[in-house]
């Protein structure tokens, strides 16, 4: 089961982005479990995890949401290249952020990111996925973390 | 500890031994220098001995030459002279021995004595200071005065004489007796120097002994001081003293930097140390039971068993940025000396390993127990009611997650799930308690707990339920083991192996063969049961008319049933002692009575319990602060009455697995309304409480 303290490293590891990039935190909405359907925006950034816990870690926001961040972050390219690079960004800060917390408990894979298509998110048995509602000003990504 | 009192023995033997030796030595140097100085005094004393024992003959001799001058006219006056100084020679050195110590007083006083006979005689000689020639034309003669003189001369020349071997023994004697005393008091001072000799051997030995023993301690301290420094860097404790006034030592292991993550130990306090590590309240304990520890009569035993700081949860950070907690178990040990108490040494293990492996085996060991209660309750339950529960369960907990999932920035957003929380989730742990699914039921329990503590906080954020869909999961992961035994269970009653391999198979087989009424009347009854032996309440559960349900209000049937049903056993029927006072039967009733009319269905639920008190009602809800007190004043009974269809609202102070949330008859209420259907109470003091629930005809298509 996974505890507490590691859905908090993951949720702390995503609003820390919101924080230090744009220098507005991101709030976290109600979290749930995910029943059947997908979760996905247009943009993911997921990382794979192995070791002490098996399954995927991703961060999946809307277009929308990512051209307001990038503005606040002052860039001026808005390409499908620099969304694909900020979902990846915000993966690797969660890892970052997990590496710091877990050490070598976690085998964290370099992120994947995926825009548009449907990723093949790897499903362990037993493994139920949570979401939890990331907003910041008016927009909702998701960060999903399916561990067993 | 033996070695280092040996030590200390053969350290103060040698220092003993040293200062004898080098008082011997002391003393042969004092005693030696009195010896030479004797030695070197009586020399002298010799010396003049000697010299005067050379006088007598020597007189004889002068006085022999003076009276053969006189005799051959020959000048005297040189030999005049020699006699004279050899006389004053003698005086002054016969007086320079009376003066001396050591010297044989018998024998110079005989000596004195015979040189006293010589002044009469010497006297006129060495007084004679005329010519003793005369000189005329026939040549020289004595003169007359030269006569005299030659006479005295030869006088003192016979008593010279006669008298000088008598003088010369004694003065020999002199010599010999100081002769002897030099050479006795020489060999005593061999003597001495052999002994002082040895001494000095024997201090050398000693010093080099010392000196090597010095160098051996040297080396097996300098041997214990490596050993020392190893231990401490090698063992995995960490390991310190503290003194009296609660400070570290100097010394301290090297493991305490590791889980302390800094260097500065010495003359750090032991508050200094936990003060940003433990909770204010924790580092008060852990101050006090220190200074405790001082105390002379504070028993080791007895400290150990309250020691607060067993098992101490601290946040470290982990050297990569970020923090981790621990758990650290402090050990203390009194360090007691000549004086009482010197330190207080203090082991810090990090137990986190073994904390987790506790907490883990333990939550094994729990999950097991639930898994044979589980099991257990299993085989004395019906599979096809359980089958039903977990069902409904299913899908409540489904609509818990629909209520979690509804999107919520705000605080009221927040709050706003927490009733619908409740609600669903007392309706699956009464339905829980009734199928003794305990294991089911405790976890649903939790669960509400966790949401009961987030309706007091002021300011809700999503942060605050992730605890709670974390127990949810865990919740449906136990509900999928339950579902699996069940199969299990199942398949081995049929005899037969579900064909599909699914869950669902056995249980709807077993479905076929029961109708809902009866499934509902065995629940009921399990529920009646097990709620009068939970609360010593013994009654008898009437159940009347349950066959003329409609199918499709069994759920809403059997949710309301079991939540009055629980109601009545907590809060109606009344202890034995009570019922007997109030001269009533100490079985108590229930009675349920289901009838369907021209205008739909009613459903009573009455027990013979204590009834309810509007102003008992109206305590209640001030205290939960449903009302003001002024509200609550103004309210009618009718009013009254209808305060426990309230959310929130419940009479009991303590919450229970049976009851005191306020959930119930809320659930109740609202699953009535949902139907269409009305709900009234009704009550005597003391006699009897009454539901009366009033449901529309089904339509149709929910009857089908």
């Amino acid at each position: 089961m996974l505890r507490e303290e590691e859905l908090k490293t993951f949720v702390e590891g995503t609003t820390r982005y919101f924080e230090v990039a744009a220098q507005q935190p991101a709030t976290i909405g109600s979290p749930y479990l995910l029943e059947g359907e997908t979760a996905m925006h247009d943009y993911t950034g997921m990382i794979n995890v192995s070791g002490k816990r098996e399954g995927v870690v991703y961060f999946t926001a809307p277009r929308a949401m990512l051209t307001v961040l990038l503005m606040k972050m002052q860039e001026s390219d808005f390409s499908h290249e620099s969304m694909r690079d900020l979902v990846g960004e915000v993966a690797n800060t969660i890892s970052g952020n997990a590496r710091r917390d877990f050490g070598h408990d976690f085998v964290i894979s370099v992120p994947s990111v995926f825009a548009g298509e449907k990723p093949q998110i790897p499903q362990s048995p037993g493994a139920r996925a949570f979401v939890i509602p990331i907003h910041w000003r008016s927009h909702s990504a998701k960060l999903v973390v399916s561990l067993t | 500890m033996q070695s280092s009192g040996a030590d200390r023995v053969r350290r103060l033997l040698t220092a003993a031994a040293g200062a004898l030796l080098a008082a011997l030595m002391a003393l042969v140097l004092i005693v030696g220098f009195r010896l030479a100085t004797r030695i070197r005094a009586n020399v002298a004393l010799l010396q003049r001995a000697s010299l005067l024992e050379t006088y007598p003959s020597a007189l004889s001799q002068q006085l022999t030459a003076l009276r053969e001058r006189l005799g051959t006219l020959e000048y005297t006056g040189g030999v005049h002279q020699e006699l004279a100084d050899s006389v004053a020679g003698f005086d002054r050195n016969l007086a320079a021995l009376e003066r001396r110590p050591g010297v044989d007083r018998p024998v110079l006083r005989a000596a004195g004595r015979l040189w006293k006979a010589y002044t009469p005689v010497l006297a006129p000689v060495l007084a004679y200071s005329g010519e003793p020639y005369s000189d005329t034309d026939f040549g020289s003669s004595l003169s007359v005065s030269g006569k005299i003189y030659y006479t005295q001369v030869r006088r003192a020349e016979l008593f010279a004489q006669s008298s000088a071997p008598a003088l010369h023994r004694r003065l020999a004697a002199l010599s010999a007796a100081l002769q002897q005393r030099t050479s006795s008091a020489a060999s005593r001072l061999r003597l001495l120097l052999s002994v002082g000799v040895l001494a000095v051997l024997l201090l050398g030995a000693a010093a080099a002994y010392l000196q090597l023993a010095r160098s051996r301690g040297e080396r097996a301290a300098r041997a214990a001081e490596e050993q020392t420094r190893d231990i401490l860097h090698t063992v995995r404790e960490g390991l310190f003293l503290l003194d009296a006034d609660y400070r570290i030592g100097t010394v301290w292991s090297q493991a305490l930097t590791h889980l302390f993550g800094r260097e500065d130990f010495a003359g750090l306090s032991f508050e200094e140390l936990l003060r940003d590590k433990v909770s204010p309240a924790t580092l008060v304990t852990a101050t006090k039971y220190i200074k405790l520890l001082w105390g002379e009569r504070a028993h080791e035993n007895l400290m150990k068993s309250i020691n607060p700081l067993g098992q101490l949860e601290v946040v470290l950070d982990n050297g990569r940025g970020g923090k981790e907690t621990h758990y650290l178990q402090f050990n203390f040990h009194r360090v007691v000396g000549p004086q009482g108490v010197k330190h207080v040494l203090c082991t810090v293990a990090d137990i986190t390993s073994n904390v987790m492996l506790a907490r883990e085996l333990h939550e094994a060991q729990e999950s097991a127990h639930s898994q044979i209660d589980m099991m257990v309750s299993m085989l004395h339950s019906d599979p096809l009611q359980v089958g039903g529960f977990l069902d409904t369960a299913a899908a409540g907990l489904k609509h818990v997650n629909a209520i979690l999932k509804e999107p919520a920035r705000s605080h009221a957003e927040f709050s706003r799930k927490l009733t619908g929380l409740s609600r669903e989730l007392h309706s699956i742990k009464g339905e829980a308690s009734a199928l003794n699914l305990m294991s089911i039921a405790q976890r649903v329990h939790h669960l509400e707990d966790m949401v009961e503590e987030l309706k007091g906080k002021s300011e809700l954020t999503g942060n605050d339920f992730l605890p709670v869909v974390l127990k949810l999961d865990e919740l449906l992961a136990h509900l999928r083991a339950v579902r699996e035994v069940i199969l299990r269970l199942s398949t081995l009653k049929d005899g037969t192996p579900s064909p599909e391999g699914t869950l669902s198979s056995p249980i709807l087989r077993l479905r076929e063969r029961a109708s809902g009424a009866e499934e509902l009347a065995a629940t009921l009854q399990g529920l009646a049961r097990k709620l009068a032996e939970d609360h010593g309440k013994p009654f008898t559960l009437s159940l009347e008319g349950l066959e003329a349900v409609p199918a499709a209000y069994l759920p809403t049937v059997k949710d309301c049933l079991i939540q009055m049903l629980r109601n009545a056993a907590v809060h109606g029927i009344e202890p034995d002692a009570v019922r007997r006072a109030g001269s009533k039967s100490v079985t108590g009733l229930v009675r349920v009575q289901f009838r369907r009319l021209e205008s739909g269905c009613e459903l009573v639920f009455e027990d013979d319990g204590a009834g309810l008190s509007p102003e008992t009602l109206k305590e209640a809800a001030v205290r939960k602060q449903l009302l003001t007190a002024e509200q609550a004043a103004e309210l009618d009974n009718r009013s009254a009455l209808a305060l426990i269809f309230k959310p929130g609202f419940s009479t009991r102070a303590e919450v229970s697995m049976d009851a005191g949330r306020g959930t119930g008859m809320d659930v109740v209420a609202k699953a009535v309304y949902a139907l269409g259907g009305r709900i009234g109470v009704s009550t005597h003091p003391g006699r009897f409480t009454r539901f009366k629930i009033a449901l529309p005809a089904p339509s149709q298509t929910a009857v089908a």
